[in-house]
């Protein structure tokens, strides 16, 4: 039997092209009975070995590390040289540490406002972007997500010039708009404006991303669903609640997770931007700034990682919660 | 939509060019920010006339730090760690997508959670298992860590499971070994899905910091963003020296996404509006 | 010909993972099998270094020195990784007073650096140096390292424009009459008298040392909550925040050097160290610049308080100690190259012997003609003391959190019921710091 008959032909290019090497491959085969039984074991074994790589280094540079530093989490050390054993003492300083108190604020502010900033806006602008009428579509697209390519470290030295008050860009450009607004604004150096100058700093560097997402959903919700509900009589705010979002739910829910897990994890624009340090009155550290900050400055690798896995432990309630309020276990998962 | 030009689109126009506008601003004042001299870098808000363009910013740049090396570095550990993680978690990825294997859950449930929790939990433990093994300040130490991507294995497992069974049936008929299966059958068909991998890969490394901090010691083998910041830290003075070494950071990582655009849009998309 | 199987953007990344390999492979790391390393982290520091070094190399023929320069944000850290990894430890490295005790937070015998207290001694250093400076980097009456400098500070300003405003600095003896001038020049947002911030606790912590206070007693007990403290802060606040201020703040970097060509600031904390960063950052207003004491506490007080510090410390790993101590009495104490070191960055150095060679009493263009050695030297040695501990960090932070805080309820509500607010403040502060002290279990 040859494989033409047992392939159907199809549209796309890219699994006929697949059919060709398929049968270019089996050109090159032989059909002799030796090879079956080596044949059987390693279509048994072929997901284990495929898999094996993988497991070694994710086992060794993975589960282990993390194993320890949970054992760790029991100490109290000065770096791996030395360490005391105090039990559950770090998890019930954490309770009452004044800093971590400020930095778990800090960073669920930070999650809430940039979560709920910029996934509206990704969509508004997505919705903007797959209109049919549109012009410039390209052009857009790769305005809009450029600054993702942008890492991190490098937008917050970017930003740290931007910020500057009296000379800076921002100010300037602000002042320009409204002259009520003071020209030395201090960003960086003002208790209150940190917070909004991150939350702006990772909007401009993640509304993009996440708008490309959110067009791919939208490109992928079926049209007649929309001329049905126009049928309805539905306006297009109708058409919006009934089609639109429950057709992008599964993205949306992906980038909700994905969006809020990241913030938790902000690290190097604040601590780039803020010049290795927590701002005023520590108004930009974060969890992970203060893990780093007593791991590796002060040197309790103990306390650091009691932190890490609180950390760990409350981002993945969050999404939990967050999966379960926006029904996506209900419809079965994946 | 109707046929009738709707009047809110004049308005959606300019909203949406105002907001690339202002999107922009910043990089385009980060490419004005590398010509202009110490004195006018505050003085004109963006670019300054031809006259006053200057390459002192870069000139100021090569001297200060071996800019090629630190390049070089970059380069290497980017482009190594990407084929690395690409072979691994394709791997995988088809493993997971198109077997059923005991503790094939117990895999996945275990990646899923790893996934959830911060790199900077395991930065000590990890740092003492490298230099234990006598990697610490090594290309090495740098990359096989980073070769373990868990993201990579979901994205490639979500693209491949759309992989028509017919055509690995087929091959096997055929008499293909699985591996073969997956060189000659499976990659070639998810080439979108490998083109937004590589980017969204070399991107993660090209960019990242924290790591490589702690690892590497020696000036010789800092990537960008580590010299950049050794930089910021020194010269505080010269923020147009500071653009400059920011732009030439970024630019090999717009270029390559200029270059691969169209596929990683697909390949990023595909994982996510199918799951 | 069967193409890539990946396409053609992973073979891309595979080339340049090849080409870049093979152009590391040619341009391999140098190997610096030197005699000893040295870290630095002050610019400063390591110009002057770089040209003392090749004349220590030929009095000691067979001995290298690698000297790097090390970022001070990152310093500590690469060295408390390096410490703790045992790998790529220098042999000597400079460390800034305030990095310093957190490398003596764990028990006495796993201090990284050599213990110098004998050397000292023994080579009489001990009574030649300003004693203040050794206090941050001991811990239980060992010293481990040997002070750079002492740090003096006095205020820099503009004199041009003290001469237009009418300002005679000549009758400014007392901080009251320094106020006084302040208000009369200052306008809110176009020109400060003088660079004080408002969130961060840098000046903040030089006029707490004049006014006699500090972060830690002799004993390493947090004392951000006496006396001198809660006095210093209501002084403070009123300077930098309210309808009264003279204090301003805008960061570092270039804008500063904007800001005072700009007459921004009138006057800058200037101790010896900043005066070559301002020669260097700010060449332009060479000529219009002068030095003029720290105005005192009260008539015939203090002129003088101190900011920064570096100690040069030997780490345990060193396989030359002898070498490394001689390196160091080198960098810091050869009166030969003293000159020359003086003139390349102001600092004066610790010991007091030096400070009667010329090139202190040296005019200097930049400052309209000042002896800028000679006025530092005079000051030096009422330069007050600066106790460490392993939470001198925590320490300062906590200092700025208050201030910001102290400055919010002053912007609020005034005079109304601040010194109370500042006292209470001030001791949730300590008492923080404390409750990091009381945790430690070394």
């Amino acid at each position: 039997m040859s494989t033409q008959d047992k392939v159907e032909p199809t549209q796309d290019k890219s699994v006929a092209s697949a059919n060709a090497v398929v049968r270019r491959a089996s050109d090159h085969v032989d059909d002799t009975p030796p090879r079956s039984r080596w044949f059987a074991l390693q279509h048994r074994y072929a997901p284990y070995l495929f898999l094996l790589p993988f497991l070694i280094i994710f086992a060794t540079f993975g589960i282990y590390p993390i194993v320890k530093s949970l054992i760790l989490s029991l100490y109290a050390t000065n770096g791996p040289k030395d360490q005391i054993f105090v039990g559950l003492s770090n998890f019930r300083f954490l309770l009452s540490d004044p800093e971590f108190h400020t930095a778990v604020w800090n960073t669920a502010v930070f999650a809430f406002w940039s979560v709920f900033l910029q996934l509206p806006l990704a969509l508004g602008l997505a919705m903007l972007l797959s209109a049919k009428w549109l012009k410039g579509r390209e052009f857009l697209r790769l305005a809009f997500f450029s600054p993702h390519l942008v890492g991190q470290a490098f937008v917050a030295v970017l930003f740290m010039v931007l910020f500057v008050p009296q000379y800076g860009l921002i100010n300037n450009g602000l002042h320009a708009v409204s002259p009520q607004i003071p020209l030395d604004m201090k960003w960086l150096s003002e208790a209150g404006l940190v917070m909004p100058a991150l939350v702006l700093t990772s909007l401009w560097m993640y509304v993009g991303f996440n708008m490309i997402y959110f067009l791919a959903a939208l490109q992928a919700v079926d049209r007649e669903l929309y001329e049905a509900a126009m049928v309805d009589g539905a306006n297009a705010w109708h058409q919006f609640w009934a089609v639109t979002l429950p057709g992008i739910r599964p993205v949306a829910v992906f980038v909700l997770v994905t969006a809020t897990i990241g913030s938790f994890q902000l690290f190097e624009l604040p601590f780039i931007m803020l010049n290795n340090g927590g701002g005023p009155n520590n108004a930009g550290l974060t969890i992970v700034m203060y893990l780093y900050r007593t791991g590796f400055e002060t040197g309790d690798l103990g306390y650091a990682s009691a932190i890490g896995w609180t950390l760990a432990l409350g981002v993945m309630a969050i999404s939990l919660i967050q999966m379960r309020l926006t029904g996506v276990w209900k419809r079965g998962g994946e | 939509m109707t046929r009738a030009i709707h009047p809110g689109r004049p308005i959606a126009y300019v909203l949406l060019f105002a907001i690339a506008a202002l999107t922009l601003v910043p990089l385009i004042w980060l490419i004005a920010a590398t010509v202009k001299g110490p004195d006018d870098l505050f003085h004109y808000s963006f670019f300054p006339p031809l006259n006053r363009f200057t390459a002192h910013n870069y000139q100021e740049l090569f001297s200060k730090m071996p800019f090629f090396r630190h390049l070089a570095n970059s380069t290497f550990i980017a482009s190594t760690t990407v084929v690395v993680q690409l072979f691994f978690s394709s791997l995988a990825g088809f493993a997971l997508a198109k077997y059923n294997f005991k503790g094939k859950n117990a895999v996945m449930i275990l990646m899923l959670g790893t996934m959830m929790i911060p790199g900077q939990v395991v930065m000590a433990p990890l740092y003492e298992l490298i230099y234990r093994l006598g990697l610490v300040d090594t290309y090495p130490g740098l990359i096989i860590p980073g070769a373990v991507s868990v993201f990579g294995i979901f994205l490639f497992r979500q693209a491949i499971l759309q992989v028509p069974n017919e055509l690995l049936d087929a091959a096997r008929i055929d008499g293909c070994s699985e591996f073969r299966i997956y060189w000659d059958v499976v990659m070639p068909v998810s080439r979108p899905m490998i083109g937004a991998f590589c980017l969204i890969s070399f991107m993660g490394t090209w960019n990242s910091f924290l790591w490589p901090q702690i690892i590497l010691h020696n000036n010789a083998r800092f990537t960008l963003p580590i010299a950049l910041n050794q930089l910021v830290g020194l010269y505080q003075q010269s923020y147009g020296m500071l653009m400059a070494g920011t732009l030439l950071s970024v630019l090999p990582v717009i270029i390559l996404f200029m270059l691969l655009q169209k596929e990683f849009v697909a390949g990023l998309t595909a994982g996510a509006v199918k799951g | 010909m069967r193409s890539f199987p990946f396409g053609a953007a992973a073979l891309c990344i595979l080339a340049l993972a090849i080409i870049s390999g093979l152009c590391l492979a040619f341009a391999p790391a140098e190997q610096h099998n030197a005699t000893l390393r040295l870290w630095v982290f002050a610019k400063a520091h390591y110009d002057t270094y770089t040209k003392a070094i090749p004349n220590f190399e030929r009095e000691n023929p067979g001995v290298t020195v690698d000297l790097q320069l090390v970022s001070n944000s990152s310093l500590a850290t690469r060295l408390q990784s390096a410490f703790l990894a045992d790998v790529d430890v220098p042999d000597q490295v400079e460390i800034e007073i305030s990095s310093a005790g957190s490398f003596f937070r764990g028990p006495l015998n796993e201090v990284g650096f050599l213990d110098l207290t004998d050397r000292l001694h023994q080579s009489g250093l001990y009574d030649k140096m300003v004693q203040a400076r050794f206090a941050p980097y001991t811990k239980q009456g060992h010293i481990f390292g040997l002070p750079h400098d002492v740090h003096p500070v006095m205020l820099a300003y503009r004199r041009d424009l003290f001469e237009q405003a009418g300002v005679d600095v000549s009758k400014i003896e007392t901080w009251d009459d320094f106020i006084a001038a302040g208000r009369r020049v200052t306008i809110p947002g176009k020109r400060y008298m003088i660079e004080m911030s408002d969130n961060s606790g840098t000046q903040l912590e030089v006029c707490l040392f004049q006014h006699g206070g500090g972060y830690f007693d002799p004993d390493g007990h947090c004392i951000l909550d006496n006396e001198a403290s809660v006095q210093t802060m209501l002084w403070y606040v009123p300077l930098v925040a309210g309808k009264n201020k003279i204090g301003g703040d805008l960061g570092s970097g270039q804008i500063l050097t904007k800001a005072v060509e700009d007459g921004y600031f009138l006057t800058l904390v200037t101790p010896d160290w900043r005066s070559k960063s301002i020669e260097n950052d700010i060449p332009r207003m060479a000529g219009k610049m002068a030095l003029m004491p720290f105005p005192a506490l009260t008539r015939g007080g203090v002129r003088t308080s101190t900011w920064g510090g570096t100690m040069m410390g030997i780490t345990k790993h060193c396989k030359n100690p002898d070498m490394a101590w001689k390196l160091a009495q080198y960098l810091y104490l050869n009166k030969e190259d003293l000159a020359m070191r003086f003139r390349e960055n102001n600092i004066l150095p610790c010991s007091r012997e030096a400070w009667e060679h010329p090139s202190f009493h040296e005019p200097r263009a930049y400052w309209s003609g000042q002896p800028l050695g000679e006025l530092y030297s005079k000051l030096a040695p009422q330069v007050p003391f600066q106790y460490s501990s392993p939470f001198i960090s925590t320490a300062k932070g906590k200092l700025s959190e208050a201030l910001v805080d102290c400055v919010q309820q002053y912007k609020a509500q005034g005079d109304a019921g601040f010194e109370a607010f500042v006292r209470a403040r001030l001791k949730r502060s300590a008492d923080e710091v404390r409750l990091r002290i009381a945790r430690n279990p070394y």
